[in-house]
């Protein structure tokens, strides 16, 4: 993890038009699961749409409303 | 409950299964038409939806199941659809096969929960829905190959536009004569060894085989739903297995839980490549330039505002005429039976109990369509998920989500599938505090109590050409009055009851679409149906009880007589009341304003008192009438039970027969126009000039003249009705729901109280402020 910690950082750090690739989700295992089953999982690319609590993020066009707290952190990999 | 079930020995069983907003149920009802069936499934409150079709000669049965992203079982819903798949719901049977339908433009997404259906060995149908969403975006699916590698038929299809629906019933037809399949297997051998081992165990205690997949699946489940159903023989011991078996995967590097994500994901992905392209270049989409506008922090929420407004406007604009329309029928109605059957007390039961009293519900009827048109149109354009994204904010302010939302929102309409809609919501408190408060939601029950008291009791004032009515804001204003009750209490209920963080929100937002005709208009359909037949059946019940405790012990020999005099004077003055009717709706045209020096006003006025002179002998009838419908009212079993209870209900302005009203509409809240309905029709308050129920009210008096109701009263009765909890149904829900009787009898009497506290600030806030 320490390696490419320069290019990870949370998801809901990147600014509007911004995307990263997931690399990391962390948190309560019953929602990663979800997180997962949802659609964002590792390897998967993320834009952020708009900022905010809650934010609007994009996979694959789909797009979700989500806010985000300390019970789970999504790093992604902004360096592609 | 009892499934009518066509006879036919060969009909095969077909489940449809799916992610939410891939158009499940318009695959549906393009499958099915109206051959569909909606009911529970027992014990349960998960919908439980069927329906027939008949293809090449082979009947086929649907059944439609929740819309999810997986098939671990976590949530009531996903248990249900993953007993149904197994064959283990009584009420199915044996599943045939399964159709998969998935959102062919977010193929990789929902090949997860295709891969967990294939799992399950059963013949399987993939539809690849939205296909032409999916060529517009640029992606190109091979359709042929992706079935070889999956192993099932793939058919694409566009369920909104009705294309290639054929295909898909000749693929089910096919599939349910075709061998089980082979599962793609993607987990190691150690994992299906433990599997067996813990299926050993289960043996041992239980004395029951519990099925592969569904120990597989309790290895995989952390905390899910079957953790706590299976391990119940023998709690402690099989959890100590259970976490046993999963310590022991973990050294061979099987995490679970988060190794299944990634070995479905892994394996959609391999299934994808060389199956799928996708544009390199994301294209901008309508979706896009929309929701810059909808989700904006202020031109979002505006909009958001002026679209329930112009909701709530519409709903009273557009639906008068209708009632108007509606309520001249229901009249007529009243009119041909009674002019038909001789006096007694069949007639007054047929025209005063069940004409005056379901005939007062359904003329709400327009109004109830044009709610659910709405709400169902929201729903289908995909506005409704942009409106609990811009509620989130203020929903956190009180603890809750924005998830709770559309619960809250749908509980508009009915707070029994506003209920049902919580099981969204993961979080045990949340969805409590969100049950909780939902009944303070306007249901379209409330609605009718509503539109009652605003047409009777405040003045038809508009602004701005019209567009805009004092009906229309008090309307307004009312319906959320109990959203804005429920906003403390919710924050009160999270402080004391339900204490705990506010859990994290995620939700899909779906791409804007032009919403269906069809599948819109079969929701308003169903709603509809569901209050007529309520209509028919419980408010028919109350509605003859409330006839029959207000018309016995009494004698009605006398009211009889002076009811065949009023006939007998009727027909002698038939030229002069049909002059007056014709001469009232002239004046009409004019406004309600004074005569004044107005030339034409005045003669029509002097005309009609003219008239009124000469009708007087009928008038007295009317008053003698009306004095002994009173009396006998009063002495009835309903009337004696009303006074008793009128020192409660007085602080509130009521008179005992609105204090009766309210307790007989205990099962259901529209009772109360209904029961209104049926008592001033006995109690002969209806002169000859009734326009119905409306009328009746306003011209209600006390025993000392003065009338019984004004606008604080209005406003009590509303405030009441606004916070009651007056619905058998909705607290049934909760105590399912809840799966406990006492939060059923909490909410009752905490709603109650909070309505009548409320009614009392109401009546002497109003009162006050008229008076200033």
């Amino acid at each position: 993890m320490s390696s490419v910690v320069s290019q990870t950082l949370p998801l809901e750090l990147l600014a509007a038009g911004e995307h990263g690739i997931v690399v990391e989700i962390d948190g309560s295992p019953e929602l990663v699961v979800r997180l997962e089953e949802m659609g964002l999982h590792s390897g998967v690319q993320v834009y952020m749409v708009q900022t905010g609590s809650p934010c609007i993020l994009e996979i694959n066009h789909q797009r979700y409303s989500m806010r985000f707290d300390d019970s789970v952190t999504v790093l992604v990999d902004v360096s592609q | 409950m009892t499934e009518k079930v066509p006879s036919k020995n060969l009909e095969r069983t077909v489940a449809v299964i799916g992610n939410p907003n891939t158009g499940k149920s318009t695959l549906f009802t393009a499958l099915t038409g109206v051959h569909s069936r909606i009911g529970n499934y027992p014990g349960v409150t998960v919908e439980k939806k069927f329906g027939w079709f008949e293809h090449e000669g082979q009947s086929i049965r649907l059944v439609d199941l929740p819309g999810t992203y997986s098939l671990s079982p976590r949530t009531i819903d996903e248990m249900v659809s993953v007993d149904v798949l197994l064959g283990r719901q009584p009420d199915v049977g044996q599943v045939d096969a399964v159709v998969c339908i998935v959102d062919a433009s977010n193929l990789e997404r929902n090949l997860y929960v295709v891969s967990q259906v294939l799992d399950l060995g059963l013949p399987t149908v993939l539809v690849l829905n939205m296909w032409d969403v999916a060529l517009d975006r640029g992606i190109q699916i091979d359709p042929v190959k992706l079935g070889s590698r999956l192993g099932v038929p793939v058919v694409p299809c566009e369920a909104h536009r009705r294309k290639q629906i054929d295909d898909v019933r000749s693929a089910i037809v096919r599939a349910c004569h075709s061998p089980k399949t082979t599962p793609p297997d993607l987990f190691p051998e150690a994992f299906h060894e433990e599997g067996r081992k813990l299926q050993a165990e289960f043996l041992q205690f239980s004395n029951q085989t519990l099925p592969t997949y569904l120990v597989e699946r309790l290895i995989l489940d952390v905390g899910g739903q079957l953790e706590t159903e299976l391990t119940k023989p023998a709690p402690e011991q099989l959890i100590t297995r259970l976490k046993d078996a999963r310590e022991r995967l973990k050294a061979v590097q099987f995490r679970v839980p988060n190794i299944e994500a990634k070995l479905r994901y892994g394996w959609s992905r391999q299934i994808l490549n060389g199956v799928m392209t996708v544009p390199e270049k994301r294209q901008t989409t309508v979706t896009d330039t929309l929701d810059r506008w909808l989700t904006h922090k202020f031109w979002g929420l505006l909009v958001f505002c002026l679209a329930m407004f112009i909701v709530f406007q519409s709903i009273s604009w557009a639906a008068q005429p209708l009632m108007k329309f509606c309520e001249f029928g229901q009249k007529q109605v009243g009119e041909m039976v009674g002019s038909l059957l001789p006096f007694g007390p069949f007639r007054s039961l047929l025209v005063d109990g069940v004409i005056a009293g379901v005939g007062g519900i359904l003329v709400f009827l327009p109004q109830i369509c044009f709610l659910f048109l709405f709400i169902a149109l929201l729903e289908d354009c995909g506005y409704m998920a942009r409106a609990a994204f811009l509620m989130d904010k203020l929903m956190t302010k009180v603890g809750l989500s924005g998830k709770s939302f559309v619960p809250l929102m749908s509980s508009f309409a009915c707070a029994i599938p506003g209920i049902m809609a919580t099981r969204t919501i993961e979080n045990r408190r949340d969805r409590m505090v969100t049950i909780l408060i939902a009944p303070l939601m306007s249901c379209s029950a409330r609605a009718p109590v509503y539109w009652l008291m605003v047409a009777a009791f405040f003045p038809s004032i508009s602004w701005a050409g019209g567009w805009i009515t004092l009906h229309g804001i008090m309307l307004f204003v009312m319906t959320f009055f109990g959203a804005a009750v429920a906003v403390p209490i919710a924050w009160l209920f999270k402080k004391t009851l339900f204490k705990g963080e506010t859990p994290p929100f995620v939700m899909e937002l779906p791409s804007y679409k032009i919403p269906s005709p069809r599948i819109v208009l079969h929701r308003v359909f169903d709603r509809a149906t569901a209050f007529v037949m309520r209509a028919g059946t419980l408010i028919l019940a109350t509605s003859i009880v409330i006839w029959s405790a207000s018309y016995f012990p009494s004698d009605h020999t006398e009211e009889q007589k002076v009811l065949a005099e009023i006939r007998q004077a009727e027909s002698t003055f038939a030229t002069e009341l049909d002059q007056k009717e014709q001469l009232s709706r002239e004046r009409e045209k004019f406004g309600n304003g004074p005569s004044g020096d107005d030339q034409p006003i005045a003669q029509i006025d002097g005309k009609i008192s003219e008239l009124d002179e000469r009708l007087k002998p009928l008038h007295d009838l009317f008053d003698r009438r009306n004095k002994i419908s009173e009396q006998l009212l009063a002495q009835s079993f309903l009337g004696r039970f009303g006074k008793v209870i009128e020192p409660v209900v007085k602080p509130l302005g009521w008179d005992w027969r609105i204090g009766v009203g309210v307790l007989a509409s205990f099962p259901a809240r529209e009772v109360i126009v209904a029961t209104l309905g049926t008592i001033y029709s006995l109690g002969g308050d209806v002169d000859e000039n009734s326009q119905g129920l409306q009328s009746a009210l306003q011209s209600a008096t006390w025993p000392d003249g003065r009338p019984v109701y004004s606008i604080p009263v209005a406003m009590s009765i509303m405030v009441f009705f606004a916070l009651c909890a007056q619905c058998a149904s909705t607290l049934m829900v909760i105590h399912r729901e809840t799966n406990h009787w006492g939060w059923a009898v909490f909410t009752f009497v905490y709603m109650t109280a909070l309505a009548y506290i409320g009614a009392w600030i109401a009546y002497v806030a109003t009162g006050w402020l008229m008076a200033a």
